[in-house]
């Protein structure tokens, strides 16, 4: 942990063995405030969805060591120390102390409440704790907090403007009251306040015990070295790049309020070690919430830079040196205050998604096609009969994934921005909550995503209400009207939605975006998730594994002969004589258009 | 309960197949080559060789590697799944996870049945068991038609919720068995009454998969052991740290599938009792993997969250079945050391593994390797490895450190102990993961080292971890078997049930445990074992109202009533605590009811033994040994079968055995006890 007092004086270096042993400690600390606070918070959206991270950053806010679930907080640590430090400034803390923040400063939406605090060695701040996790309610315009309607943040729930949680050791009182009076979920709310103290107290005391072990000097040293080795094999890797500027430009569905799609583009460029993200051209924030503050889009842009050089490495500052990127203010990569943000991963998500269908025809060993990309979530809640009490459950949808050369994508995966989230079980859902499930399947046959490789399938999930009274669900569908993109002539994914099935006339309702939508006893909520993009030309595609996708139920007798030129008898073996003269019968209809955003 | 009882426990290893029995108070150890060809081939071989007179042996004691095997190679048996409809999927499905998160291409694990392979029948339990839907019979029969005409012999049936409620699985063995007689049918609530569909069906499959082979393999064994002349009783070595009858592992051989490793654990909690320190860290090193366990008042720690082949990189596989919480890292002797994309150094998980094994070897391996670095810093001895079979290569282990060593620009030397300080440093870390991250002080804790290279690291590990003191038991390299010998029937039994944890609810759940002790004791009379001795412990999951996951919590009671609930609660406050640092006033949940049952089995004893010597006539050498930070010094070289129990031995000290060497370091002192043990302090 490298302080400006004394880097001149600093010049003893440590050596590798030694740099290892530190750094391993302090990761080993933050995994540990991760694993705690993950095993007892009452939010299910922290627990199973693991949507939290917690971190150790030096007294100037460089991460030092980050735990997350989910890489879409890879570097939000940062923005929460960096600015609580501007406002109370370096002297403004004291032993004990924790801050509570929220809103814009945080960078993502007022469900995801960050707590920085400092560490102290000897009367002196060596660094800080930090830890950000999705709450369940925040209060706001509706249950959840977040919603696919509000045009102001301040529909959106409380903000908690960088104050002091506790001082000095002491809980303050009035902020406690405030939190706990505004929110709809006050029990669950107090658990994860006092699991996301509590752990940040055990981070906080490993990292002492580092400090004490190797002493001030060393683990500053160490710390400092790794931030440069870092940036030194970035640096390298990049150069294994192909320079060049690529572009791409897309769509956001639209933004929940009206059904305008909403145009953003970047230009890329590689040159020799370093990596230019440029998002001019982008449009200005949108009236609806799924604008993106600054730090969530620069979170998910470091994930997706982490994937095309050193996927493997542990990151810390030094690696995101050769990373530059520049998007406007005010736009919806970098929406400003009062700029509504609750569904902030769809443009987050974008942000990544650019660049990602700008480079993956360039970069076939490490880039996939495009993927379902919406986190797909959704709040649903009523009251439930058995318990007598109001519930809510906040989760993410998984979806299909895009495919890679020698790689069909993946089945039934989180999105991109998230990572280690575990989908939560059907019979757990149904024993904590009153929801009853009809079918949790693979969204087959499959009629989207075909490729020499084939786009993974998405989730189909049938549920109702079951013993509950006023249900209603909250959901957030984005990449419905643009969906995931093939590559190299792989076809594109078929977009995520949402029906609902009115049981009184059988009605079929199709949605993208709802908000505090009525869930009447009988109705069922069908949850459908995208297949992700295919990659290369399917009539390239191996006859043996497109009979082996019909065995297994993927696809139909007809999509094999139309989309894959194979042809299957009724007795389900293959046709090779049939086939050879559907494939010379002809390319594939659509075959020769570019695929949509690549521009280059 | 140590009787005038004769044991056999054979432990089939990657390398060798061990053998450790107790024959008239003396301990006597064997070792066999291991024949992935027929595993009983080897176990066969290590009786013959132990001349133990086959007629006395009355209990026979097996850890096998046989199903995680079958597992790992992909050669079990192709198997067919029945589910609710609308469920097949689960096993695609998984649990949606991409744990290696910046891989844009992540693949998730194959599933051990495929889709084709999978039948759906109309039916529907609830959560709490009301039947919604009835189970189509007809389309069971069909189904099962198919199956059979489909050629699978092997068939697993999991269906939504029933745990709660069995009926309907149970329904269906029936209607397969008129269609298909002959299959092996493996219903997922006989295996596990916890929720989690995706877990408690692939718990299933692996069953299923394993079974066929697991059940000529146990068969063939008792088969070649009755021709051999041993009558005795034949017991299989399940995960749980318990043993079962091998009738009962050919139905649930998928419980054996960390049959091995939960020997040393067991051991471990052993030689603790022993010695009167029933707290034990348990560290285990091998050439591949260091394990670590944590033993609390002479119990092992279970759980029933295991995950097969999982990483930081992949899922991996889960089996919701009891198994010893073991924390395993890739930190062995045949570690190889290596830099990683972010330029720092790193131990493992790759190994050289047996062939070519470390560079020192001379086998043709080339990467540098722990033991090479063991070796340059003198801590082990190039003429007396496995006893002196096998000459070490100095220079070869020096050539494999030397790119490392130019690469950071330091020595040789240097090297070596920077690579002993890395992989020291992640063994510590996982010791404290199991200890200090769990809220437990280490300094209430004695370690207990065993592995063919744990004694060479853990006096250095026990200092880093701050134990009260380290042990290194006899035969430490043959420890999971010995820790087979002194192992009891166990069974444990589950269910999920959640609600209040109050008062209110007591009798009800009083109730489901005393279900739950009839399952046990049923159970147990059908194997004939006798219910005399049957020792019952109950615990529950317990939580606060809204969170997710749960903290076990004894109930130390016989009947559960509202101050029995009482004082559970109040533990569970203070096992939170302990755990995470905070306890809450909020209402306390139950999840699940666990029930463990223990049928004790008569155990023979291995007589003390006084050794009445000075520690200079134990000497055979003296070497010069690098400590690293503590310098290097002439050490003394003890062969370890000398070593008196009446003077401990100061530091620095190289201890060696044939299959092992025990360092010591210069501020440490050994004191060996009349057992054999090894404390250093």
């Amino acid at each position: 942990m490298q302080s400006e007092t004394d880097t001149q004086a600093q010049t003893a270096s440590v050596d590798p063995f030694t740099r290892e042993v530190v750094t391993n400690a302090l990761q080993s600390a933050a995994e540990e405030m991760f694993l705690n606070l993950g095993r007892t918070a009452k939010s299910s959206v922290i627990y199973e969805t693991l949507d939290y991270a917690c971190g150790i950053t030096d007294a100037e806010a460089n991460v030092v060591a980050q735990a997350n679930g989910v890489p879409g907080f890879l570097g939000t640590l940062k923005f929460c120390v960096a600015d609580a430090i501007e406002k109370f400034g370096r002297d403004g803390f004291d032993p004990g102390d924790v801050v509570l923040l929220n809103d814009y400063h945080g960078g993502t939406h007022l469900n995801d409440v960050a707590m920085v605090a400092p560490i102290f060695v000897d009367d002196e701040l060596v660094g800080f704790t930090a830890s950000k996790a999705h709450w369940t309610d925040v209060g706001g315009k509706d249950p959840g907090s977040w919603t696919t309607d509000a045009t102001s943040v301040f529909q959106e729930g409380i903000q908690y403007p960088m104050v002091k949680l506790y001082e000095g050791g002491d809980r303050n009182d009035a902020v406690y009251d405030i939190v706990v009076a505004n929110t709809r979920m006050p029990d669950v709310t107090r658990g994860d306040m006092q699991a996301q103290k509590s752990s940040m107290d055990v981070g906080a005391e490993r990292v002492v015990d580092v400090f004490n072990r190797y002493g001030t000097d060393t683990v500053r040293q160490a710390v400092a070295d790794e931030f440069d080795a870092g940036e030194q094999l970035v640096r390298e890797e990049i150069q294994t790049l192909p320079n060049g500027t690529y572009t791409a430009e897309d769509y956001l569905d639209d933004d929940g309020v009206t059904d305008d799609p909403v145009h953003v583009e970047v230009e890329v460029t590689i040159r020799d070690e370093t990596i230019e993200l440029d998002y001019t051209g982008t449009d200005p924030a949108t009236d609806g919430p799924i604008n993106s503050p600054y730090a969530a889009s620069v979170s998910d842009i470091r994930a997706f830079f982490q994937a095309i050089t050193l996927p493997e490495a542990e990151t810390n500052e030094g690696f995101f040196r050769p990373l530059e990127i520049t998007i406007p203010e005010g736009t919806v990569l970098n929406a400003t205050k009062p700029a509504p943000i609750g569904t902030d991963w769809e443009g987050s998500a974008m942000a990544a998604d650019l660049p990602w269908q700008a480079l993956a025809p360039h970069l076939p060993d490490r880039l996939s096609a495009g993927h379902f990309l919406s986190v797909c979530a959704t709040i649903v809640g009523g009251h439930d009969e058995r318990r007598d009490e109001d519930f809510l459950v906040v989760e993410p949808q998984p979806g299909g994934w895009g495919a890679s050369p020698g790689k069909d994508g993946a089945d039934v995966l989180v999105c991109s921005g998230d990572g280690d989230t575990l989908e939560m079980p059907v019979e757990v859902m149904e024993t904590r909550f009153p929801l009853l499930f009809d079918q949790f399947a693979l969204d087959t046959p499959q009629e989207a995503g075909h490729g020499e490789f084939r786009g993974g399938t998405g989730l189909v999930q049938d549920y109702r209400m079951y013993n509950a009274s006023g249900g209603f669900i909250t959901a957030g569908f984005g990449r419905s009207k643009f969906p995931p993109w093939g590559v190299e002539g792989g076809r594109d994914g078929d977009g995520n939605y949402i029906e609902i099935v009115r049981d009184g006339d059988g009605s079929v309702e199709r949605h993208s975006n709802l908000t505090n939508h009525e869930l009447g006893e009988d109705d069922v909520a069908r949850l459908v998730t995208s297949a992700g993009g295919g990659w290369g030309d399917p009539f390239d595609r191996d006859p043996e594994r497109v009979l082996e996708d019909y065995r297994d139920d993927y696809i139909t007798r007809q999509t094999a002969r139309e989309e894959y030129g194979v042809a299957i008898t009724e007795a389900g073996e293959l046709d090779a004589a049939a086939t050879s003269s559907l494939r010379e019968a002809g390319a594939t209809p659509t075959d020769g258009e570019p695929n949509r955003g690549e521009t280059q | 309960m140590a009787e005038d009882t004769s044991r056999v426990a054979v432990d089939i290893g990657g390398t060798f197949t061990d053998l450790v029995a107790v024959d008239d108070g003396a301990l006597a150890l064997e070792k066999a080559s291991t024949t992935p060809s027929n595993f009983a081939d080897g176990v066969i071989d290590a009786l013959e060789k132990c001349e133990l007179d086959p007629g006395i042996i009355d209990q026979f004691v097996h850890g096998t590697t046989v199903v995680i095997n079958a597992i790992t190679e992909r050669n079990g048996d192709d198997t067919a799944l029945l589910t609710t409809e609308g469920f097949r999927d689960v096993l695609d499905i998984t649990r949606a996870n991409r744990p290696d998160m910046f891989n844009f291409q992540y693949q998730k694990p194959e599933p051990f049945v495929p889709r084709r392979h999978r039948w759906e029948v109309p039916e529907r339990v609830d959560q709490s068991g009301d039947v919604l839907t009835p189970l189509d019979e007809d389309a069971v029969r069909e189904a099962a038609r198919e199956i059979r005409d489909a050629g699978f012999d092997t068939i697993a049936v999991s269906l939504l919720h029933s745990y709660q409620n069995p009926a309907h699985e149970q329904r269906v063995r029936d209607l397969v068995a008129d269609v298909h007689p002959d299959a092996y049918v493996t219903l997922s609530h006989e295996l596990t009454k916890e929720y989690r569909e995706y877990e408690r069906t692939n718990t299933a499959v692996l069953n299923s998969y394993v079974r066929p082979i697991a059940d000529t393999y146990l068969d063939s064994l008792e088969g070649r052991l009755h021709d051999h002349a041993v009558d005795g009783n034949t017991y299989a070595m399940k995960s749980n740290a318990g043993t079962t009858s091998f009738e009962q592992a050919r139905r649930r051989p998928v419980e054996m599938v960390e049959s091995g490793p939960v020997g040393g654990v067991y051991g471990a909690a052993r030689v603790g009792e022993q010695i009167g320190d029933p707290d034990v860290v348990s560290f285990d090193m091998g050439g591949t993997t260091a394990k670590t366990s944590l033993v609390q008042d002479g119990d092992v720690t279970i759980d029933t969250d295991y995950w097969l082949e999982s990483s930081q990189r992949d899922e991996g596989y889960p089996l919701k079945i009891p198994v010893v919480d073991i924390v395993e890292i890739g930190a062995g002797g045949g570690s190889i050391a290596w830099v990683d994309q972010g330029g720092s150094i790193n131990v493992g998980p790759q190994s050289s593994g047996a062939d070519p094994g470390p560079a020192c070897y001379g086998r043709g391996g080339t990467d540098p390797t722990v033991t090479d670095a063991n070796l340059l810093t003198g801590r082990l001895n190039p003429d007396y490895f496995l006893g002196g079979e096998m000459a070490l290569d100095t220079d070869a282990a020096r050539d494999a450190l030397e790119p490392l060593a130019d690469e950071f620009g330091t020595s040789v030397r240097e090297a070596a102990h920077g690579v002993l300080r890395v992989v020291n440093s992640n063994m510590a870390n996982a010791l404290k993961q199991v200890s200090l991250r769990r809220g437990h002080d280490p300094r209430d804790f004695v370690m207990v080292a065993s592995g063919g290279a744990g004694p060479l690291h853990a006096a250095t590990l026990g200092r880093e971890l701050g134990v009260k003191e380290t042990v290194v038991p006899r035969a430490p390299g043959q420890f999971s078997a010995w820790g087979m010998l002194l192992t009891d029937l166990r069974k444990d039994f589950a269910r999920t049930n959640v609600g209040s944890f109050d008062a209110d609810t007591a009798a009800e759940i009083d109730g489901i445990f005393a279900d739950m002790e009839t399952e046990a004791r049923d159970a147990y009379a059908r194997e004939d074992v006798s219910l005399d001795d049957l020792n019952l412990e109950r615990t529950v999951d317990l939580r606060y109202a809204g969170q997710e996951h749960t903290v076990n919590t004894p109930v130390q009671a016989e009947t559960v009533d509202a101050s029995v609930v009482g004082e559970t609660i109040e533990r569970f406050h203070d096992r939170h605590e302990q755990t995470y640092n905070f306890r809450m006033d909020d209402a306390v949940e139950v999840v699940n009811l666990r029930l463990t049952a223990y049928a004790p089995m008569p155990k023979p004893e291995v007589s003390p033994v006084e050794t009445d010597a000075s520690p200079a006539a134990a000497v055979k050498s003296t070497r010069s040994v690098d400590f690293g930070t503590e310098g290097v010094h002439d050490t003394r070289v003890f062969e370890r079968d000398a070593l008196p129990t009446t003077e401990p031995i100061e530091g620095p000290a190289v201890i060696e055995e044939p299959a092992c060497t025990t360092l010591v370091h210069p501020d440490q002192t050994v004191d060996v006890d009349a057992l054999g043990n090894l404390h250093i302090s």
